[in-house]
């Protein structure tokens, strides 16, 4: 899996919070419980990746692949936002699968299973990318606080709560609900090209449901309608699971993957039973 | 005429709910909505105020025609209503809760609260309000939003005795204000001592429209209620 | 054409895919109908099926009876353990049903990697003994007759138990009204016992034919599952008959269209059924309400 060797990374995780921040606008902030989150990271991925691939200069794909994903998400949102909570959940789920399915057949356009290696990067220095995905994620932190408390996110709170009473207070909710969404898969898309650029690769394992469930994981653990509660579910869950593959340093390669996902997924199963608000949880999903 | 409905019909999988309602709130009056369970008055409510669309008949907003818009249109044309089960913004304090109302200073929502006789602090949340305060800011909410007809579901349902007091003080306020308000109702006194207009609901249609005191002495509506 | 001479192998190869799918669907769909979520980890129990009766029968060289015997006791047990440990707190601790979904995805990935550090990653096939029989237009083999008549022997028994029987009825009321179920009697935690029960018999059935139909490997009940969920959905969520119609359809809809599309495309196929039934008819062959007002 494309997600396991890196989760130490400074780069990697500054990424995983723009992804969960965008989730937590959606799901936490506007009880839209968005299961294909992942679709549409991963769809920003390959976007950027094949625009940079084609010659797109990488200032105007991640901007482009970011946008290019938000008008998927608009009209996804548009179709799928007045369904009921269950049915809403369903669709987006399938989105993933239909995700998968594209990906690894469509093979002309995506190269299908064998995915798509030598995507150029942004910045060959390391350090000073991780400087640059830094910067990006700090204006993206100060995004996220500045709409969750203007009116428009009070909006969007106040639909999570009681998406009738917001309508009879004169609020086209249809619209806020697609905004949300689109807002939020516009940042998945730009977090998906972050991604690409800097492991240099993309392949359909990126909608894979356990890369999903890791950042669902962090998602919960930080807490749903809190900013600072998705940063450090981001970076608590990460230094957790590098510490896990300490633990299992001596055993057969094949076999500590295995219990290094047990392990992490035992540890879920716990705080989903005993502590589904996470650490900063303001609201039930 | 600030508000009429003509011929509302509505069905729920062959049951008729409402059966060619037709009746009419003045302006600055308060009209009581009453009947039996079942009679449709909620069904009502939900009509007039977009939440549910009728098979048939038309209503109009100061002569303006809102039948079948959609629910926030009819709020942003000037209806605005509370729920019988209280609906406020729960994880939202109860600055927020009135912000979404409308956008104002902090001064305008004190004064909107004073007025429903509110007690707590703009920062507490919803959720940790007693029921009784709920129902409180859930009518200064529907207050604050600018309107020309208000409409409250059971305000006095599961209210203490005093909190029913501050109520009737509050009714009677705003209609010396020149507001108009449209009321669902069980209290039988709190709808006789404060009502203008009575029309009585059964089994989806008018049975009687009057003062008070005529519908006190009505037959059929002791009928209504008690079964023949 | 020679493309219509296919027609009746391709249908039979669809109703063989489809039998399996229904299995897993109704799996899923009875739980939801029931304990009221989205029973994502049916397909480790379904896994867990085909690797148990693996070892029984490569490993342990049992008789194929006592194996098949054995592995539905494992996947009761395993079931029940489930149910003790991760589904009941999560009933008890009141949890919503989307926490409920998530913690089935989690239990699913859990115990696929469960298999994976007991088994390991390498293919596993299991020895059976098959016969092909060869009817001119279509041939079939001896597992796949069994496929389809086993998961026809399930539904059946499945009718019956849920349209004939006292605790058919008692879980149908529960399902409708679990606040008026109680008043009259029923106790909710009975019910989903031996509702978990039933949907894990079904599961290690259809788990032992997957195995047989196809190989074993660690993550084989994610793949499953998902299309076990896709026919719950096309067929009307909520619904078991709806689970079983679905089910077929995607399996016939998946090996007919291979009249069109290269046999890598199947997946396209059930996927693209599946948008369409969600963006045109939601509430699936069967039909539930689910629109907001």
């Amino acid at each position: 899996m494309i997600h396991e060797f890196i989760i130490s990374d400074l780069t990697v995780i500054s990424i995983y919070v723009i992804v969960v921040l965008s989730f937590n606008l959606t799901v936490g902030f506007t009880g839209l419980v968005n299961l294909g989150h992942m679709a549409f990271f991963g769809f920003g991925a390959y976007a950027s990746a094949l625009l940079t691939l084609s010659g797109v200069p990488w200032y105007i794909a991640l901007p482009l692949a970011g946008i290019l994903t938000g008008i998927l998400g608009a009209i996804i949102a548009a179709i799928t936002v007045r369904l009921k909570g269950d049915y809403f959940q369903i669709v987006t789920l399938g989105l993933v699968f239909i995700a998968i399915t594209i990906s690894r057949n469509w093979i002309s356009l995506t190269r299908g299973a064998l995915g798509l290696p030598g995507v150029p990067e942004i910045i060959r220095n390391n350090f000073h990318y991780m400087l640059f995905v830094m910067a990006i994620l700090t204006a993206c932190v100060i995004f996220f606080y500045w709409l969750t408390n203007s009116e428009t996110g009070k909006i969007f709170q106040a639909i999570r709560d009681d998406e009738t009473a917001t309508a009879i207070l004169g609020k086209n909710t249809y619209l806020y609900k697609v905004l949300s969404i689109t807002i939020s898969t516009f940042f998945a898309g730009i977090a998906g090209s972050l991604f690409v650029h800097y492991i240099q690769f993309v392949d359909p394992t990126i909608f894979d449901l356990e890369f999903f469930v890791l950042i669902l994981a962090m998602l919960i653990a930080g807490g749903l309608a809190s900013i600072k509660g998705s940063i450090i579910g981001v970076f608590s869950l990460s230094i957790l699971l590098t510490s896990i593959r300490f633990i299992f340093a001596d055993i057969s390669p094949e076999l500590i993957g295995a219990m290094r996902q047990m392990l992490f997924m035992l540890i879920l199963i716990l705080i989903l039973i005993y502590r589904p608000r996470g650490m900063f949880g303001k609201v039930d999903v | 005429m600030m508000l009429l409905l003509k011929n509302i019909s509505k069905s729920f999988g062959g049951v008729k709910a409402v059966d060619k309602c037709t009746f009419e709130v003045e302006e600055n009056t308060i009209t009581s909505l009453i009947g039996p369970n079942g009679a449709g008055k909620t069904t009502v409510f939900n009509i007039i105020s977009g939440l549910t669309k009728p098979d048939s008949g038309a209503i109009r907003l100061e002569n303006k025609n809102i039948t079948g818009m959609p629910a926030y249109k009819i709020a942003q044309s000037g209806i605005s209503r509370t729920f019988q089960l209280t609906k406020v913004f729960r994880n939202l304090s109860v600055r927020d809760n009135m912000l979404i109302a409308k956008k104002t200073n902090d001064d305008e929502i004190k004064k909107i609260l004073k007025s429903v006789y509110f007690e707590k602090s703009l920062d507490t949340i919803a959720s940790e309000l007693s029921y009784g305060q709920q129902r409180l800011l859930e009518i200064a909410r529907a207050l604050l939003m600018p309107h020309s007809l208000l409409m409250l579901d059971e305000p006095t349902a599961g209210v203490s005795p005093i909190v029913r007091q501050e109520l009737r003080k509050i009714l009677k306020n705003l209609r010396k204000d020149g507001k108009t308000i449209l009321l669902i109702e069980h209290d039988m006194e709190f709808v006789m001592d404060i009502s203008d207009t009575v029309i009585v609901l059964n089994e989806g249609r008018v049975l009687k429209e009057g003062r008070p005191k005529d519908i006190v002495k009505d037959k059929r509506v002791l009928e209504a209620y008690l079964g023949k | 054409m020679p493309l219509l001479d296919i027609l009746p192998q391709l249908i039979v190869n669809g109703l063989i895919a489809g039998s399996i799918y229904a299995l897993a669907a109704s799996g899923f769909s009875l739980i939801y109908y029931v304990v009221k979520f989205q029973y994502f980890s049916h397909g480790a129990i379904m896994a867990i099926a085909a690797y148990s009766f693996f070892a029984f029968v490569n490993l342990m060289h049992l008789n194929y009876i006592l194996a098949a015997i054995l592995t539905i006791i494992i996947s009761i047990v395993v079931t029940l353990l489930k149910n003790l440990f991760v589904y009941g707190q999560l009933r008890k601790r009141k949890a919503t049903p989307t926490i409920s979904l998530i913690t089935s995805v989690v239990v699913l990935i859990f115990i696929s990697s469960l298999l994976l550090a007991i088994f390991g990653s390498s293919t596993k096939i299991i020895s059976f003994y098959n016969k092909t029989f060869d009817f001119g237009t279509f041939t079939i083999t001896l597992i796949q007759v069994s496929v389809i008549a086993s998961a026809i022997l399930l539904f059946l028994f499945l009718w019956f138990i849920v349209k004939k029987t006292k605790f058919g009825k008692a879980m149908r009321a529960l399902a409708d009204n679990k606040d008026v179920a109680q008043i009259v009697g029923i106790n909710p935690e009975k019910i989903y016992i031996y509702t978990f029960i039933i949907s894990a018999i079904f599961g290690a059935i259809g788990g032992v034919l997957l195995g047989l139909e196809q190989n074993l490997y660690p993550r084989m009940g994610i793949p499953i599952i998902i299309k076990g969920f896709i026919g719950s959905v096309v067929g009307g969520l909520g619904s078991v008959p709806g689970a079983i119609a679905g089910g077929l359809f995607i399996g016939l809809a998946e090996n007919i269209g291979v009249l069109y599309l290269p046999t890598g495309y199947k997946d396209v196929i059930s996927f693209s059924v599946l948008l369409l039934f969600l963006l045109f008819r939601p509430q699936g062959i069967l039909g539930v309400k689910i629109r907001d007002t």
